[in-house]
């Protein structure tokens, strides 16, 4: 197991140094001046061309790439991860303050997927073709189409309609005030867990209904156990593998999709400093949002992966 | 020397040749008794198809002229689903969004697909470093969830269509490149191809005459399926506000647009444009599971 998990570390750490290439190629190689982008077109043309320079040297832009990458990767490493030019926050703080809010939203509707998903997986897969099935199937297809951000405005639309009731916009960590918290999150988990249930009850289906027409689920049902257990104690732990590996996947859709999500139900999460970060054009605080995005969804992949490998032996001596 | 003679004579000797016309409908006819809910499907899509492309002759209104005798109005008091805070109709900006979330959405697929899959038929091809290190770099650019890509790479280049094309084709370079190089690598080994090469084929001939037309099927299936991602992108990225800039009416713009109409939006200005994008999705995903089923039946539930 061990050289299993220090193979995936070491390939991880190289899979977060190109992805800080990559993001760096982006935010500074590509066409498209950050001045341009701080002081909007009509400010750029205002300065004079030794204020240009002045603040290309102020910014560190008017160095070679190579030094600037570098420094950018060292700034990372001591921690400092600049600051807004629109907000007295530093970024490290700012994320600290409403990273929080998209990770707790991320953990409730990756358990919601799996609470909905699967259940709902089984019953579709143990009578296929059957109404329930149809309909289970026609709902996870239609849940794919609909956008996450749209039905969160109709959610909150609805509730403003019906109850007049409109989630608070501010809050204080899950353990001092639960209660405001909880109410915060909520919205955008089901919306974001609900589009993850749709790929993880297609995924389990698909997958139990291999699963079930297996000789070694055939054995089990011959020497007499019910169908509760065959299913819950041989057929399941195997068919869930796949769907482990994809709500992982998955988990990435969740960190993009919380953007435009957190925005449509006002949530002061992460994904709201990004959409801030986004409007405002703050070129520096993007590229480490970025960045930071790209290596939580890379360790999280990591993570399940050894998880997987920890579940089913298989993988670990190939 | 009667008409009659002239006219039969040829049609009697030469068999009726099916045209492009017929065969292309009996395609179709087969289509549609294989998978009658594809084929529904598909007719949603065709229609929502020409709607996009006759925008113009459609959409009641002009999508951009604001009427200041009618903000803010709802469906059925002014236009069938209302007017927004300027007094556009929201109808005609639904109908235009339809072509501009159409077309970026089937240029960005159509570009980002065709240059993944030359990059992966090149790597299945070629093999040894140059496939090695252009896995990485598919990885790297996997690592990062598609929209957040997307927004990275739209926010760089600035505002424009262009750019929001760019931005959508290069997070599906790596979906390409994999299905076609892993198509390629199964297709390199089979007698066919050895037998080309056999009889002295070279490799520009083995990969164009040879490989290359056993990865269309793949290809059309990946790009359909990836069709519904991108307009889901599109819209995302217009509701961020980093997409199509306004006026031009989009479907993510217009729901963008409908935050700022006021601390309630009007239910009418989130509405339409959303169930725009959810009805259209719906109709290119089932359509492009149809499509795939016909074209492959291995891959049932892949891709």
């Amino acid at each position: 197991m061990l050289p299993y998990i220090l193979r995936r570390l070491g390939f991880g750490a190289l899979t977060v140094l190109g992805v800080s290439i990559v993001v760096f190629v982006i935010m500074r190689i590509l066409p498209g001046d950050p001045l341009v982008a701080i002081f909007g077109p009509d400010g750029f043309t205002r300065l004079s061309e030794e204020q240009r320079a002045h603040y290309m040297a102020e910014l560190g832009l008017s160095d070679p790439l190579p030094v600037q990458y570098l420094r950018w990767v060292g700034d990372i490493l001591r921690g400092e991860l600049g600051h807004s030019f629109f907000r007295s926050e530093s970024v490290a703080e700012m994320i600290l303050r409403r990273g929080p809010l998209t990770a707790q939203i991320a953990f409730l509707s990756v358990l919601l997927s799996w609470v909905v998903g699967i259940p709902v997986a089984i019953v579709s897969a143990l009578r296929p073709n059957s109404i329930g099935d149809n309909i289970v199937r026609f709902l996870s297809i239609l849940f794919l189409a609909v956008p996450g951000f749209w039905l969160g405005m109709l959610i909150v639309l609805g509730l403003l309609f019906a109850f007049g009731y409109r989630a608070p916009l501010t809050g204080a960590s899950l353990l001092e005030d639960p209660w405001t918290t909880l109410q915060m999150i909520i919205g955008p988990a089901i919306v974001l867990g609900l589009g993850q249930a749709a790929y993880i009850a297609r995924m389990a289906r698909s997958s139990l209904l291999e699963v079930i027409r297996e000789d070694y689920v055939r054995t089990a049902r011959a020497k007499g156990l019910g169908g509760r257990a065959v299913i819950s104690l041989h057929a399941l732990p195997n068919a869930l593998l796949p769907v482990i590996t994809l709500s992982g996947v998955l988990l990435g859709f969740v960190l993009a999709g919380s953007i435009p999500v957190e925005r449509a139900f006002g949530t002061p999460g992460l994904g709201s400093a990004m959409f801030a970060a986004v409007s405002e054009r703050d070129v520096f605080v993007m590229q480490n949002l970025v960045f930071l995005y790209a290596i939580v969804f890379v360790a999280l992949n990591i993570m399940i992966d050894i998880l997987i490998a920890w579940l089913d032996p298989r993988i670990r001596f190939r | 020397m009667s008409l009659s003679q002239t006219t039969a004579e040829p049609a009697a000797i030469v068999p009726p040749e099916p045209t492009l016309l017929r065969r292309i409908g009996d395609t179709l006819a087969l289509f549609a008794r294989r998978s009658p809910l594809s084929a529904f499907w598909g007719v949603v899509a065709a229609a929502i198809v020409l709607v996009a492309v006759f925008a113009p002759l459609v959409a009641p209104h002009d999508p951009l002229m604001a009427n200041f005798r009618q903000m803010g109005k709802p469906p059925g008091e002014a236009g069938l689903f209302g007017t927004d805070q300027v007094g556009r109709d929201v109808l005609s900006r639904v109908i235009h969004g339809s072509q501009t979330s159409l077309t970026v959405a089937a240029a960005a697929v159509l570009l980002g697909t065709t240059f993944g899959a030359l990059w992966g038929m090149a790597c299945g091809f070629f093999g040894g470093r140059f496939d090695n290190l252009s896995q990485r770099a598919m990885e790297f650019m996997q690592s990062f969830p598609d929209l957040i890509l997307a927004m990275a790479i739209a926010m760089a280049l600035g505002a424009g269509t262009g750019t929001v094309i760019v931005a959508i084709a290069i997070t599906r370079i790596p979906f390409g490149g994999r299905v076609i190089r892993s198509v390629v690598l199964s297709v390199k080994e089979m007698p066919f191809v050895e037998a080309a090469r056999g009889l002295g084929a070279s490799s520009r001939r083995l990969m164009f005459r040879h490989i290359l037309p056993q990865c269309v099927a793949p290809f059309l299936i990946l790009a359909t399926a990836h069709l519904g991602v991108a307009i889901i992108i599109e819209a995302s990225l217009g509701f961020l506000g980093v997409g199509i800039p306004p006026p031009t009416p989009t479907w993510g713009n217009m729901l963008a647009d409908s935050l700022n109409a006021g601390l309630v939006p009007p239910w009418w200005l989130v509405l339409f444009p959303g169930l725009a994008i959810t009805v259209t999705v719906l109709a290119f995903n089932l359509l492009g599971d149809g499509i795939r089923d016909m074209l492959d039946p291995r891959l049932r539930g892949s891709v």
